[in-house]
């Protein structure tokens, strides 16, 4: 698959199971697109701002900012967003402070549960439609969501659906209408899935799949399988290991002294290295027997910690894989 | 003495807190599960919908009472049973249900409350109604003086702090004065004041209206106007499970993963606990690598050497990258759990080492369980 026809949806939902690595997936989906020459924005859902840091930024605002070139953010909280809602569609500007405080936002959404993910959601579609306060043009290319944890991400998703039921008819009810179509629109909108080779990530994101098909209608990219142990260890190898005589003349040879202490360490990390790629193995194959879109391994960084070459890497390695689906 | 050994044989409340994805569920129950086996009866309270557990434990799904664990659980993992383990899983609305029949004046009260959409929207959907439901649900448990001991987690919010103020909020959300003085003018009892409703009341009206519609702004009032005379039930039970967890039958476990941002939010949520007034009981730092020797640190310009060589010196080239790999994380790892060290001492830790098999079922969990209570052979510090 070519990277324009990846990208060729503007608005990308990132979602999986907290922990999982949504964030860091689409922090490296936003520099795939970025070095396809896209302007990309990263939309962060209500979080604490850990893509921003990712990039050497302070905190993200409710307005987008440059983190890199090419690559922007910005985080949705419900809050700012109902404001926006209201100044764009009441002309309210600053009616009274009420109407932000956090018991007003929790009333509203509380009476119609549903609405914070609709204001969210509008957000993104003021994004799309390259709309912002004071007649500011972004001129996005790509949008990607880095969306709420799986628990929360169908009824994000089904948000809009629930109150078009809901309000048979009025402006809320055409608005509900326009997210329907924007989430719904294989052209405009494409969700992935991200997930760890763990059992309970892997039961849930196929539990996620499915209910995507079935219940919302959102078409569905590929699903990243993140963190795995890539270079596992031969039979070979782990003969080797049986025979100390033998490491040590391979050692002897570029002169490496080995000690009792470190071929227990080559056996311990060995050993483990392949319990955990077995019990990955086990999860991937039951992911790769029920999962319905393509599967993208993503590497098990050992990296000092996640930084942007790191993120560089994941986006190499997404290039590389997606180019050969 | 470890720290876990020493909260599980002295406190009949362990709450276990920490950032989602971290391993609460597994940790409260594995404690719940050593409890159990060294003799005493205790209930171990969920909150994640957490199908893996009910199965782990045997049981078919978790429910909104205890259900008593099967003895054979024990036997067939290999260990005792002298005491009883007994699990369930909270169901908010039930649990807000309850609440709403003890305080209401009377059933009838209840029963529109409980029929009101602005409510069941609550019990869905406002945030901190689960961590306050959660902690009413462990009052009830413990008032009934069945357990001997009482293990709970905690909501798996993205951050471990909301759990502190959820209760707060939900409460300062009921009692709220100016939504209920907003509201006046569709409150019946109200109806007199109607027309003095000032400015900002009326545009708060108009927007609500248009947004959510006329019939919700209805539902809430006679939420409001039903839920009067309930606010000091509210309030004295409120009063009475901050009592108690500041008590000292209760003791918190913080649970980190050793990650930099775990370990940042772990101790920034232990001095939380400090400044509420709650007791900090330990911190269990689950899934540390393990660490076999202080790095072997062949060069570079060793490892292409051998990988330049056929047959076993490519072989070890693999195994050293491997071991260095492996290192690195060791590294990070105990460079965060410096910080941790700096900030909780070390005889309130326990760690966890990231394990070769996963905790997916009985024997799982007493592996788990064996980690957390042993004294690691090294030297105690109590």
């Amino acid at each position: 698959m070519e990277i324009a026809d990846f990208l060729a949806p503007r608005i990308h939902i990132v979602c999986g199971k907290g922990g999982v690595g949504k964030t860091t997936v689409s922090a490296a989906l936003a520099l795939v697109a970025a070095r396809a020459g896209y302007k990309v924005c990263v939309a962060e859902i209500d979080h604490k701002g850990s893509l921003p840091r990712l990039f050497g930024a302070s905190e993200p605002s409710y307005e987008p900012s440059e983190l890199s070139p090419g690559v922007w953010a910005l985080n949705v909280m419900p809050e700012d967003a109902l404001a926006e809602y209201l100044e764009v569609q009441y002309h309210m500007k600053r009616v009274s402070k009420v109407l932000t405080s956090t018991h007003f936002t929790d009333y509203i959404t509380t009476a119609a549960p549903g609405l914070k993910d609709i204001l969210v959601l509008g957000k993104i579609w003021y994004l799309e439609q390259n709309r912002a306060p004071g007649g500011r043009r972004y001129d996005f290319d790509t949008i990607i969501v880095d969306a709420p944890a799986a628990g929360h991400m169908i009824t994000f998703l089904a948000a809009p659906m629930g109150l078009a039921d809901a309000v048979q008819v009025g402006p809320v009810k055409r608005q509900a209408d326009w997210l329907i179509e924007m989430l719904t629109n294989p052209a405009r909108s494409i969700a992935h899935l991200v997930t760890l080779p763990e059992e309970m990530p892997v039961a849930e994101t196929l539990e996620t799949s499915q209910k995507l098909d079935d219940e919302l209608g959102v078409s569905q990219g590929v699903t990243f399988a993140n963190g795995v142990y890539q270079d596992s260890l031969s039979d070979e190898h782990l003969a080797l290991l049986t025979k100390p005589s033998s490491l040590q003349s391979c050692a002897d040879s570029v002169g490496l002294r080995l000690d009792k202490e470190d071929f227990d360490a080559l056996n311990g990390y060995a050993s483990f290295l392949e319990a955990r790629s077995a019990i990955q193995a086990k999860h991937l194959r039951v992911l790769a027997k029920s999962a319905t879109r393509p599967i993208v391994r993503l590497p098990h960084l050992f990296g000092s910690g996640l930084t942007l070459p790191d993120i560089e890497t994941l986006a190499d390695e997404i290039e590389g894989k997606l180019q050969e689906l | 003495m470890n720290p876990i050994q020493r909260i599980t044989a002295t406190k009949q409340i362990i709450v276990c807190a920490g950032a989602g994805g971290v391993g609460k569920t597994t940790t409260a129950a594995a404690i719940a599960l050593r409890a159990a086996s060294e003799g005493k009866k205790v209930a171990v309270l969920t909150i994640d919908p957490a199908r893996r557990l009910a199965s782990s434990l045997g049981l078919k799904e978790l429910d909104n009472v205890p259900t008593k664990v099967n003895r054979r659980k024990f036997t067939a993992a290999g260990v005792e049973a002298e005491g009883e383990l007994h699990a369930m899983m909270l169901d908010t609305k039930t649990t807000f249900d309850e609440v709403v029949y003890r305080y209401a004046p009377s059933p009838q009260q209840a029963d529109r409350i409980i029929a009101n959409r602005f409510y069941r929207n609550i019990s869905g959907t406002l945030s901190g109604t689960q961590e306050y439901m959660a902690l009413e649900k462990l009052y009830e448990l413990h008032v009934t003086g069945d357990y001997d001991l009482i293990v709970i987690d905690t909501p798996p919010t993205r951050n471990a702090l909301d759990f502190l103020d959820a209760p707060r909020r939900l409460t300062g959300f009921l009692e709220s004065r100016v939504l209920r003085w907003f509201l006046l003018p569709y409150m019946k009892a109200g109806s007199g004041f109607m027309r003095v409703a000032n400015v900002a009341a009326t545009t708060f009206l108009r927007v609500v209206k248009r947004i959510v519609g006329g019939a919700v702004l209805e539902d809430t009032a006679e939420f409001f106007v039903n839920l009067e005379g309930m606010y000091d039930g509210f309030k004295e039970r409120a009063r009475a499970v901050q009592a108690l967890l500041q008590s000292d039958l209760t003791s918190f476990v913080v649970v980190t993963s050793p990650t930099e941002e775990s370990v940042a939010e772990a101790v920034y949520f232990a001095q939380r606990l400090n400044e509420a007034r709650l007791p900090f009981g330990a911190v269990v730092v689950n899934r540390v690598h393990p660490k076999y020797g202080d790095g072997i640190g062949a060069r570079t310009r060793q490892i292409s050497k051998l990988r330049a060589q056929e047959g076993d010196g490519a072989l070890l080239a693999d195994l050293l990258d491997n071991e260095s790999a492996f290192m690195r994380v060791v590294r990070r790892e105990e460079r965060n759990l410096r910080a941790l060290a700096s900030k909780v001492p070390r005889h309130r830790w326990v760690r966890v080492p990231y394990l070769e098999q996963e905790a997916v079922d009985f024997r799982g969990l007493v592996a788990v369980s064996d980690q957390l209570f042993d004294t690691g052979g090294g030297p105690s510090r109590n």
